[in-house]
C-alpha cells in the first residue's frame, strides 16, 4: 500500500474513537441543551425551546450563580495554593541528594491515587471525632478542636481546596522540577558569582526562565480545578447546602438526579467556553515547541 | 565563621521542611493503612499502635459488599480499555510522527482538546443513549466512554516516544524492500515496546480512579471500585475501617504501577508540553 494512503488510514481508528467519544457528546450535549429533555420521559427528542435552558440558568437560577462563584473561588485557591506549594516544593528537592531523591519518588503515590479516595481520606483526616488532621489542628490551635468541619460552609469549602491541593502538589512539584532542572546552571552560578543573593537569583533568573513550565502547569491545573467533581462528591457531595456545589456537581446534580438533562447540558455548554479559551492557551504553548 | 553557621543552619532548615513536606503528603496514606487493619473500636481512638487484624479485609470481599465483583469491574473495564486504545493509538502515533497529513495540526488539537472537555459533559448524552439502547450498567458501556478519557493521552504519550526512535534503521529497511507495514511491525514496534508499555500503564491507572463515569453509567452490576466506596456510607455513619480496606485495594496496585513508570509521568500527564 502506498504511503499516501497509509498514513490517512492509520490516523483513522483514534480519530474515529476521538470523534465518537468526546466530539459527539459534544455536539448532542449541545443539541439536547435546546431541548426541554426530561429524564422522566421516555425518548428523545422532546419538545425544541431553543435557548430557553440558557435563559433559564443565566436570568432565574442563583443556584446555578452560586456554583459558577463556587467552581471560580475553588479555581482560584486551588491554583494559587497548589502552584504556590509546589513551587516551593520543587525548589526544596532540586539540590539533589539521598533524602531528596526518595521524597521526589514518593510524590508519585499520592498522584497515583483515585481523587474519589483522595475525597474520602480527607472526610477521614477531618473527621471532629478521630479525625489526624482534626486533632493536629486542635493541637495548633485549640478552637479548631472537634470542630464540624464539612458541616461549616466556610471550613467544608476549604477543607475541600486541601484536599485538592494535597492531591495535585506531586504532579506540579514534579513538572516543576523538571522545567527547573532545564534552567541552565552557568547563568545562576554567574549571577552567583557577581553576588546577587538567593532570593535575587530566584526572583531575576531563575522564575524567568521558569515561565514557560509555569504557564503550563497554571493552565493545566485551572482546567482540571474548573472540572472538579470526585473529591467534591465525596468530601461534601456539595453541601452543606450548596456551599462546596462545583459546576460539575451542579451539571450532575440537575441532570441525573433531577432528572432535567436538557437544562443540565445546557449549564455544561456553558462550562465548555472557558475550557475552549484554556485549551487554546495550552495548545498554543504545547505547539510552540514542537 | 558566622558565614558557614547560618549556611548549616539553612541546610538544616531545608531538611526539616523536606522532611515536613514527605509527611504531609504521606501521612493521610499511611493512616489509611493503618486503619484498614484496625477494629471498628480502634479507629475511633486515634490509636497508632494496636492488634493488627485482616478482618476488614475479609468483611469487604463477602456479602453484602462483594468487593470482588468491582475489583473484577475495574480490571476487566480498565484493561479493556487500554486494550483498544493502545493500538489505536500506536497506529494514529506513527502516523503523525512520519508524515506530513492534511490537517495534521487540526487533529492533534482536538485529540489534546479530548481531554479537557468536561466528562459531565461528556455523559449526559451516553447516559440517554445507553438508557435507549440497554448499555447503561454494563462494562462494555463503561469502556467506551473511558476511551475518550484515555485516548488523548495515549496518542500524545505514544507520539512523543516513537519521535525519539531515529529514522535511519526504518530508512534502511525501506531501501532493502521491506513494505511500510513490515517496518512498522518488524523495527518500530520492537523499539518503541517500552514505551507502548508505559502508556498502557499510565492509561490503566486513569481508567482504573475514573469515577464520574462509573457513578453515572452503573449502579449496579458494572459498578467500579472508585464508586464502590459508596457502600461503606452506612446509616450510622461511615464504616472507616472498612472504607480504608477498600482504599487499600483500590490504591496500592496503582502505587505500585506508579512507580513502574514513574519517569515517564509527568511527560504523559502534560502531552510532550513539558518534557
Amino acid at each position: 500500500m502506498r504511503d499516501r494512503t497509509l498514513k490517512y488510514l492509520l490516523v483513522l481508528p483514534s480519530i474515529a474513537v476521538v470523534l465518537a467519544t468526546a466530539i459527539w457528546p459534544l455536539v448532542q450535549s449541545f443539541v439536547l441543551s435546546l431541548y426541554q429533555g426530561l429524564l422522566t420521559r421516555p425518548k428523545f427528542p422532546q419538545k425544541f425551546i431553543g435557548g430557553e435552558n440558557y435563559a433559564w440558568a443565566i436570568l432565574e437560577e442563583p443556584a446555578f450563580w452560586n456554583a459558577v462563584a463556587v467552581t471560580g473561588f475553588y479555581t482560584l485557591a486551588t491554583v494559587v495554593l497548589t502552584v504556590a506549594a509546589a513551587l516551593g516544593l520543587a525548589l526544596l528537592l532540586v539540590p539533589g541528594g539521598r533524602l531528596r531523591a526518595s521524597v521526589q519518588t514518593l510524590l508519585i503515590l499520592p498522584f497515583a491515587m483515585s481523587p474519589a479516595l483522595v475525597g474520602v481520606s480527607f472526610r477521614f483526616m477531618f473527621n471532629p471525632e478521630f479525625g489526624l488532621f482534626d486533632a493536629f489542628f486542635g493541637l495548633v490551635f485549640p478552637p479548631l478542636a472537634h470542630i464540624s468541619w464539612l458541616a461549616d460552609p466556610f471550613l467544608a469549602f476549604w477543607v475541600c481546596v486541601m484536599a485538592d491541593v494535597w492531591g495535585w502538589i506531586p504532579f506540579l512539584t514534579l513538572v516543576l522540577i523538571g522545567g527547573l532542572a532545564a534552567v541552565p546552571r552557568d547563568t545562576i552560578e554567574a549571577a552567583q558569582v557577581d553576588g546577587a543573593s538567593g532570593w535575587r537569583v530566584l526572583k531575576d533568573v531563575t522564575l524567568p526562565q521558569l515561565a514557560p513550565v509555569l504557564a503550563v502547569v497554571i493552565i493545566l491545573k485551572s482546567i482540571f480545578s474548573l472540572k472538579t467533581f470526585d473529591q467534591v462528591y465525596m468530601l461534601t457531595n456539595g453541601g452543606p447546602g450548596t456551599a462546596t456545589q462545583t459546576l460539575s456537581h451542579y451539571i450532575y446534580f440537575n441532570g441525573l438526579k433531577y432528572g432535567q438533562i436538557g437544562y443540565s447540558a445546557s449549564v455544561a455548554w456553558l462550562m465548555v467556553i472557558p475550557m475552549i479559551v484554556l485549551t487554546y492557551a495550552y495548545a498554543k504553548l504545547v505547539f510552540r515547541k514542537a | 565563621m558566622a558565614v558557614r553557621t547560618s549556611r548549616k543552619f539553612w541546610s538544616a532548615v531545608q531538611t526539616l521542611a523536606v522532611l515536613a513536606a514527605a509527611a504531609v503528603m504521606l501521612v493521610p496514606i499511611a493512616w489509611i493503612f493503618l486503619a484498614a487493619f484496625k477494629t471498628h473500636v480502634d479507629v475511633y481512638q486515634l490509636k497508632v499502635f494496636f492488634v493488627p487484624t485482616l478482618e476488614n479485609f475479609a468483611t469487604v470481599f463477602s456479602d453484602p459488599y462483594r468487593l470482588g465483583d468491582k475489583l473484577l469491574n475495574s480490571t476487566i473495564v480498565a484493561a479493556a480499555t487500554v486494550a483498544l486504545a493502545i493500538p489505536a493509538a500506536t497506529c494514529s502515533a506513527y502516523s503523525f510522527s512520519r508524515f506530513r497529513l492534511t490537517g495534521e495540526t487540526a487533529m492533534l488539537v482536538m485529540i489534546l482538546a479530548t481531554q479537557f472537555v468536561p466528562a459531565v459533559v461528556i455523559v449526559l448524552p451516553f447516559f440517554v443513549m445507553f438508557r435507549d439502547i440497554g448499555l447503561l450498567d454494563t462494562r462494555i458501556g463503561l469502556i467506551l466512554v473511558n476511551l475518550a478519557v484515555v485516548m488523548p493521552f495515549a496518542v500524545w504519550m505514544i507520539k512523543g516516544f516513537i519521535d525519539g526512535i531515529p529514522l535511519d534503521t526504518e530508512e534502511a529497511a525501506m531501501v532493502d524492500g521491506s513494505s511500510r507495514l513490515q517496518v512498522i511491525r518488524n523495527i518500530v514496534l520492537p523499539m518503541a515496546a517500552p514505551g507502548l508499555i508505559t502508556s498502557g500503564i499510565f492509561c490503566f491507572i486513569i481508567a482504573w480512579n475514573e469515577f464520574l463515569f462509573a457513578l453515572i453509567l452503573t449502579n449496579k452490576d458494572a459498578v467500579t471500585l472508585p464508586v464502590g466506596l459508596a457502600l461503606f456510607k452506612a446509616e450510622e455513619g461511615d464504616l472507616w475501617n472498612l472504607l480504608s480496606a477498600a482504599g487499600i485495594i483500590i490504591m496500592v496496585p496503582m502505587f505500585i504501577l506508579a512507580l513502574i513508570i514513574r519517569k515517564h509521568f509527568v511527560q504523559g500527564m502534560t502531552m510532550g508540553a513539558v518534557r
